[in-house]
């Protein structure tokens, strides 16, 4: 009987030995994802701050008058190609 | 169980008991017993212990503060540090490739066409063409310099001892998804690549065609940093608001990583202490910034359109907020210098004669001085016996004219009419501490305070207040130059603060940082302890209402033509509505390249609304050739159309038909632009952001 549990005590002494790797290796996978993933957002926080930059450049008072200017002009082409 | 069968069970168990014994043992001979050391020549020896290792898989990278950032009055970004990538790869050219130099070269060329595709993915780019032939460019000189492939010989194998890695620049400023996507992708498709991407910062300026002088810009030079001992790439400001301390980053931010046996990080923790950019809340308002610049510009190039007639050579325009004192838009404009970053910004460089704009700045002072009667009717006719007993009696060398011939003026009438024999009659009853107290007042020759470099302060003529100088010279020269704007330079800032003191005190200043936002807290620019003297209500009233009928349908006003044209041009009638004073003044200035040349200032301050005064501009252009140019006929429109502009804007926000970013009658209104000094400093007050609101 003694021999079982010597036996079966390896046995849990080999599983943990085991089980502590493997989570130590998942958990070394997990931190590859996670480190992937916080360097991505990082890239998305960089396009963010541009887009917002530019974005907010092109919504001046000016600029929206400038693009609609040309909308019009445009229009007012079309139209009289039309007329024509 | 048999004997036998025991003894073979007990041996295996025992054998399988051993194991662990075993790696205990080994584990400790390992790392115990021969826990030495490796000698590594000049540097310190490794020591081959647990931490160690763990020491050799840590990484980290620095992450650079971001410079503060600067934000006009309702919270629009002026100015403002983006995140960038600085990417750098480390090339190993792959055994295969290094048989031969043209198969060197070849794998060379390769990977330059891969890294000029990934660098010109961004779908926005407006001539992608233009941009790869131009990366295409960059990187083959970027490696062959850094593959040294100018010693290389046309053909045969590649030799020994030549380089086949470097680490090599790929590109700074990549801000695009889509590129660092690619550069990402190119790394995992290619193992001779590695890449870094290091974090930094790029500028970026939001209309910066209007904010030039004012937001100023930054440079990056190498230089000894203070507690340093060997130079770095440092970034300062230059001029304008970017010289404020308050914009300086904080030091560095480390993020810690690990590293795997392949080189692949993985994750340990985010930033140590995300940065938190300072924001310097500033008094311009971007709307109006706008407009000033656009009516500056449209006036003094719309001399170009008349023929012969030769464009300023500078102008600027200033707008204030008379309650704060708050510099709430200033343009500049140069004829020779088009490119904003390294032109002068005349508001507070270009110094010029004032001129006549100077006459209700006397007059208020005299007033109060009670040196002059305001009922009191002065003859200003050219030859008149007073002008023979107050000013021909003095013996001045050039005698006081005026445009056109006046008669019998009240000082009202002299500033309607701006007479300046009726201005030398007023300052004539000013002694010369009386006069010296004058410019203390109105802060002529002193600092605009608000801590700008390279500003121009101007003052009285050297000599003008010589102890050597008789009483008598004094009158007849200074006195009189004084009273109508000559012997003493300004900027238009200064000819506001001056017009502003006359509203509010002696103490009243221009300000252009309202307070900044420190890691969230809300820090008040100082305000100046006081008002200062003040004029009595009545003195100011009286100014005040001369200046309203400068700007009337008075053929002898000076501010007729103004009134006429923008009755003509917008329906307008702006007597009672907009007051002023226009100046016309001659000087010689001595211009580089041209020795003495005679220029003429033609300048105007006015405010709105008349009756209450609420915004202030002031208005100069300056002409180096002798062509007719008037204050009230060239000065004037650009200034009157700003103030139009401000009063509109107010309305249009005030009932709400566009949106407010931040209530601006909440705002803390203290007065002084004293901005660069750092948080803690006496006179900052502090508060939080959300209790300012």
């Amino acid at each position: 009987m003694r021999w079982i549990l010597a036996g079966l005590l390896f046995a849990l002494a080999v599983s943990l030995a085991i089980g502590t790797a493997a989570i130590r290796a998942d958990n070394a996978r997990y931190r590859h994802a996670v480190e992937r993933i916080y360097r991505e957002v990082h890239d998305r926080v960089v396009e963010q701050q541009r887009l917002a930059v530019d974005r907010l450049a092109e919504a001046t008072p000016e600029r929206l008058a400038q693009t609609h200017w040309r909308q019009l002009l445009a229009e007012a082409q079309r139209r009289q190609g039309q007329l024509q | 169980m048999k004997a036998g069968e025991l003894a073979r069970v007990r041996f295996a168990f025992g054998l399988l008991g051993a194991v662990p014994v075993f790696l205990i043992g080994w584990l400790g001979w390992l790392q115990l017993a021969h826990a030495g050391t490796i000698d590594r020549g000049d540097r310190a020896p490794l020591r081959l212990l647990p931490a160690t290792a763990d020491r050799q898989a840590r990484r980290s990278e620095i992450v650079p503060a971001p410079r503060g950032t600067i934000v006009d009055r309702h919270g629009s970004v002026l100015a403002i540090d983006c995140e960038t990538y600085e990417v750098r790869a480390r090339i190993v050219v792959p055994k295969k490739h290094r048989a031969s130099v043209e198969a060197f070269r070849a794998w060379l060329r390769g990977l330059v066409d891969e890294l000029t595709l990934a660098l010109v993915v961004d779908p926005e780019l407006a001539d992608r063409a233009e941009a790869r032939r131009q990366h295409q460019e960059r990187l083959r000189k970027v490696l062959a310099r850094a593959f040294e492939l100018a010693d290389l010989p046309a053909t045969g194998p590649l030799p020994a001892e030549h380089p086949v890695r470097a680490d090599v620049l790929v590109a700074a400023d990549v801000d695009v998804l889509s590129v660092v996507e690619a550069l990402r992708d190119l790394a995992t498709r290619n193992d001779a690549l590695t890449f870094d991407f290091l974090r930094d910062h790029h500028r970026v300026y939001p209309d910066r065609e209007f904010t030039y002088g004012l937001v100023g810009h930054t440079d990056t030079s190498w230089a000894v940093m203070p507690g340093a001992t060997t130079p770095s790439l440092h970034t300062f400001g230059v001029c304008g608001l970017e010289s404020f301390l308050a914009l300086e980053p904080d030091e560095a931010a480390v993020r810690r990583f690990l590293k795997d046996g392949s080189g692949q990080p993985y994750f340990l923790a985010p930033l140590d202490e995300p940065h938190v950019p300072t924001v310097l809340h500033t008094t311009i308002d971007i709307e109006l910034q706008r407009t000033a610049v656009r009516e500056l510009t449209r006036q003094a190039e719309a001399g170009a359109r008349e023929g012969d007639v030769r464009i300023p050579k500078w102008g600027a325009l200033v707008l204030v907020e008379i309650a704060t004192g708050d510099i709430v838009a200033a343009a500049s404009w140069h004829r020779d210098e088009k490119r904003g970053q390294v032109a002068s910004f005349t508001p507070y460089q270009s110094l010029f004669e004032p001129g006549s704009i100077v006459k209700p700045l006397v007059f208020a002072y005299a007033l109060e001085a009670g040196v002059v009667d305001w009922s009191h009717e002065y003859d200003c006719s050219p030859g008149g016996a007073t002008y023979r007993e107050l000013i021909g009696s003095l013996g001045r060398a050039s005698a006081v004219r005026d445009d056109h011939t006046c008669g019998v003026l009240t000082p009202h009438g002299i500033i309607v009419n701006s007479s300046n024999i009726g201005a030398s009659y007023v300052g004539l009853g000013l002694d010369r501490e009386q006069w010296r107290d004058y410019m203390r007042f109105y802060g002529v020759g002193t600092s605009l305070g608000l801590n700008l470099p390279h500003e121009h302060k101007g003052g009285p003529n050297r000599h003008s207040f010589d102890a050597g100088i008789s009483v008598r010279s004094f009158r007849a020269n200074s006195a009189i130059s004084f009273s109508f704007g000559y012997e003493l330079s300004v900027t238009a800032m200064h000819v506001a603060r001056a017009y502003l003191r006359i509203f509010r005190g002696g103490a009243a200043e221009l300000r252009l940082c309202r307070g900044v936002e420190l890691d969230g807290r809300w820090y008040a620019a100082p305000a100046p302890a006081g008002s200062g003297a003040r004029f009595r209500p009545e003195v100011v009233e009286a100014v005040r209402a001369a200046m309203v009928d400068v700007v009337s349908d008075e053929p002898h006003a000076t501010g007729f033509k103004l009134h006429g044209d923008m009755l003509k041009e917008q329906g307008i009638d702006l007597h009672g509505f907009v007051a002023g004073k226009t100046g016309t003044a001659a000087s010689d200035v001595g211009i580089p390249d041209r020795g003495k040349v005679n220029v003429r200032n033609a300048s105007f301050v006015g405010f709105v609304p008349a009756d209450a005064p609420r915004w202030l501009a002031v208005c100069v252009l300056q002409k180096d050739d002798s062509a007719r140019f008037y204050g009230g006929s060239y000065a004037a429109p650009p200034a009157v159309r700003l103030l139009l502009q401000a009063k509109a804007l107010e309305d249009r926000r005030g009932s709400r038909q566009e949106p407010l970013r931040s209530d601006a009658s909440n705002r803390s209104a203290p007065v002084s632009g004293a901005a660069d000094g750092l948080p803690g400093d006496s006179g900052w007050s502090v508060g939080l952001q959300g209790q300012r609101r």
